[in-house]
């Protein structure tokens, strides 16, 4: 995806969309050109890339909390000190019995905020730069998905089951996923090839989170144009995800066939049809004049 | 009674000296183009051998002709349900390599070759793919280079002689053979005809030359697997059938086909019979040595009232039954007995008859002196050197009788004219012969004076074709009459 993007910026510099939309697929959010988001608040692309990498699978900036918090005005709830040394080492703070870190670590169902590789102070007060300059738009980029946090049943995965192999219509009239995407479990003839097998997608796209924002509005060259103006609703979102994980947890089946599989049945169904061929007409005319020099002078 | 009219042919196999005159003479007119060089609408095959197509009359493996169940005629190789599943790969057919690669050679090789050790030679040169080929085979390749060790001893007709004959066929004095012309028989049952499933074949109504129409046909090649005698060709420059067309735009102007008509021993018989059509369902399924005398059954005596009154009902011109009655072919035929039709056994019912050939014992070793056996010179046939069970798997579907009365009657001819010109038989040895040949004096003269003083009018009697009558049927010919003549191209007018 980063190569996606990074060929996009370097093709088309004058209409690049900023490198964390298109990775995150948060196309709502406005296109900003390189100068413009310089201008606007002096932050680098690198602050931004590493907060959508790092920070978004939890907080969203004005889209409610997730994991942790939302972090849309967070400097006016915290002092800028107090929230970068949290930010540099989240379980020290908690640990030291902060109040207000205690109170977090309640809030989140005591899951430490990790330590993040490549932090310092630094890059902390970079990072809360850019989360004050996005608290002061109307709509933040990372406003994040809003889905639901409800757990996954056995109707999700049916449902998502039937969306994806078009059994049942996405509401948008967008279409099903088994025309350009084949998963295993769709039966003989398998799905399209246009797009990649989605088998593993629920575990390389980060989870749920991802693989939802993702789906609610799937970005890249091919996806993208699809699905912008036909994009799959909440509900569906979350079914799909619900089919995506089962598929991911249900593993690589034990039969999985591969390429030299297919190509050893290919060839041994066409020496069998050669055979039955042969057998059906073996009353068939063969040659005479040779093997009949060849029988009698040998 | 339905009685049709039929061109008709008698090759007398004793005159003929495989000079090969015919097949180059149809070859010239015929098949001297793309596509054409490895038909030949006429061939001379050396018998025994394997023809050509190499073995044709091994039926088990060309499955050509007819078979039958003893009520009903079917095709050996398609039929009505067969021919669905086997369209596109007819399993019948035999390939380039049954036939042989034409071949014609690089002649620039003699004059431009590198000096050398070994004088140059023409290299063959294949017509197909026109690279040099080695030759393995071609139209008379027993003839020619063949080894009768390989060509004579799988000769299909030999399976007819007991192991003995055929060693005795194959020891070096009692060596036989004899030449085999052969054109298509214009048969009265054609699986040709029967086979092809676009219908682009047809048996003529007025003649009954079977031909093949080049705009219907459309490539499936049935009739090269259904003929028996092999002798409908795929032409692969032009993707339709061809065979041979009987020369019909030479009889149509009242001259003999090429081939008769160039045929240097004068053994070639051309004329019209009359026959009931309406036999053949009848005779059709008889057992196989039953079906020499069915098929004269079916030709009719021109002469006979019944005949003729059918004949004429049947709009048969005055012409044509005229010239059936001077038919050499019915006095062969018929009046004689002494043309067998060959391969009778394929059910086609041809209409090109052998004179089988007598071929005496000249001479015979034995504890190492040769006999020259002058005095037996026309010693029973019996002991012709050729065993007679050949000839009746050759021309009389397995009927050994045909054939012995045949050549017995042959046999007599010859002691006849011996008796009358050299002496040394006397006409008591003459008259046996006769009485045991079913023949008369009369009928001895006539076999003698058809067989070796008939000039081209007698040996060939054009039927008058009728074409402007026929044409009548298909096209008003007057109507250019008043567009054609003066000033056709450019009509005069006034003022230019």
């Amino acid at each position: 995806m980063n190569t996606q993007a990074s060929m996009h910026t370097q093709q088309a510099a004058h209409r690049v969309l900023v490198i964390a939309l298109v990775a995150t697929g948060f196309a709502c959010a406005a296109p900003l050109t390189r100068t413009a988001a310089a201008q606007d608040a002096d932050i680098s692309e690198e602050t931004v890339e590493y907060f959508r990498l790092n920070c978004t699978s939890c907080h969203t900036i004005g889209g409610g909390r997730l994991t942790g918090p939302d972090l849309k005005d967070v400097a006016e709830r915290q002092s800028i000190e107090w929230l970068t040394t949290f930010i540099v080492d989240p379980k020290r703070v908690i640990d030291s019995g902060d109040a207000d870190a205690q109170a977090l670590f309640k809030e989140a169902n005591g899951l430490y905020m990790p330590t993040l590789p490549g932090m310092t102070r630094q890059r902390a007060a970079a990072l809360l730069e850019l989360i004050a300059y996005e608290s002061t738009k109307e709509e933040s980029r990372f406003k994040g998905l809003q889905i639901s946090d409800r757990p996954l049943t056995q109707h999700d995965i049916d449902r998502g089951q039937r969306l994806f192999e078009g059994t049942e219509a996405i509401a948008s009239g967008a279409p099903s996923c088994l025309g350009c995407h084949t998963i295993d479990g769709t039966g003989g003839f398998g799905g399209g090839r246009l797009g990649p097998d989605l088998t593993d997608a629920f575990s390389r796209l980060e989870g749920r989170k991802a693989l939802a924002s993702w789906l609610a509005a799937p970005p890249g060259l091919t996806m993208q144009p699809v699905f912008k103006d036909r994009p799959i609703e909440g509900e569906e979102v979350l079914a799909l995800v619900a089919y995506l994980k089962s598929r991911a947890e249900a593993g690589p089946p034990a039969t999985k066939q591969g390429p030299l599989e297919f190509l050893i049945a290919g060839i041994a169904g066409v020496m069998g049809a050669l055979v039955l061929f042969d057998l059906i007409w073996r009353r068939r005319f063969r040659a005479v004049r040779r093997p009949l020099v060849k029988g009698t002078t040998r | 009674m339905d009685v049709r009219s039929q061109v008709s042919m008698v090759f007398h196999l004793d005159k003929c000296i495989g000079c090969h005159t015919c097949s180059v003479a149809c070859k010239n007119v015929w098949t001297d183009r793309e596509g054409t060089e490895y038909m030949w609408w006429n061939n001379v095959e050396t018998k025994p051998g394997t023809g050509y197509p190499t073995k044709w009359e091994d039926q088990e493996s060309y499955r050509g002709g007819w078979k039958t169940d003893g009520k009903k005629l079917s095709l050996r190789s398609t039929g009505k349900a067969r021919i669905i599943p086997n369209i596109f790969h007819n399993t019948s057919m035999p390939s380039m390599d049954d036939y042989y690669e034409p071949w014609t050679y690089d002649f620039k090789e003699l004059f431009n070759a590198p000096e050398g050790d070994d004088q140059p030679v023409a290299v063959p040169i294949s017509k197909i793919t026109g690279e040099q080929i080695d030759v393995e085979a071609g139209p008379n390749w027993d003839d020619d280079l063949g080894g009768s060790q390989i060509y004579a001893r799988n000769d299909p007709n030999m399976e007819a002689l007991t192991p003995n004959q055929r060693l005795q066929m194959m020891s070096i004095e009692r060596l036989v053979f004899f030449y085999l012309p052969r054109i298509c028989h214009h048969c009265l049952n054609p699986a040709c005809v029967a086979s092809c499933p676009s219908g682009a074949l047809y048996k003529r109504g007025e003649d009954g030359i079977v031909l093949i129409n080049q705009q219907v046909c459309r490539a499936w090649r049935a009739c090269v697997a259904a003929c028996p005698y092999k002798k409908t060709y795929y032409n692969w420059s032009t993707g339709k059938s061809e065979k041979c067309i009987l020369c019909f735009p030479r009889l149509e102007t009242g001259q003999a086909p090429a081939c008769f008509h160039s045929c240097v021993g004068r053994i070639r018989y051309i004329g019209n019979v009359l026959y009931d059509a309406d036999m053949l369902p009848e005779i059709a399924n008889l057992p196989d040595d039953e079906l020499v005398d069915a098929q004269r059954r079916m030709i009719l005596d021109p002469f006979d009232e019944h005949v003729l009154e059918a004949a004429r009902k049947n709009g048969i011109h005055e012409g044509i039954i005229e010239s059936a009655q001077r038919s050499p072919v019915y006095a062969f035929v018929k009046e004689f007995g002494i043309a067998l039709p060959p391969h009778i056994e394929y059910r086609t019912f041809p209409m090109l008859f052998y004179v089988p050939p007598l071929l005496p014992v000249m001479s015979s070793k034995e504890n190492d002196v040769i006999d020259n056996d002058i005095d037996d010179l026309f010693a029973d046939i019996e002991k012709a050197r050729a065993p007679i069970q050949y000839f009746g798997s050759l021309f009389g579907g397995g009927n050994d009788g045909v054939v012995r009365y045949a050549l017995r009657k042959q046999w007599a001819v010859r002691l006849v004219r011996r008796h009358l010109t050299v002496g040394d038989v006397t006409k008591e040895t003459a008259e046996r012969a006769l009485a045991q040949a079913d023949c008369t004096w009369e009928q001895a003269d006539r076999i003698y004076r058809l067989t070796t003083l008939a000039n081209m009018d007698e040996r060939c009697i054009i039927p008058p074709f009728q074409r402007e009558m026929a044409i009548e049927m298909m096209e008003d010919p007057h109507t250019h009459r008043s567009s054609v003549g003066f000033g056709f191209r450019n009509a005069p007018a006034r003022g230019n």
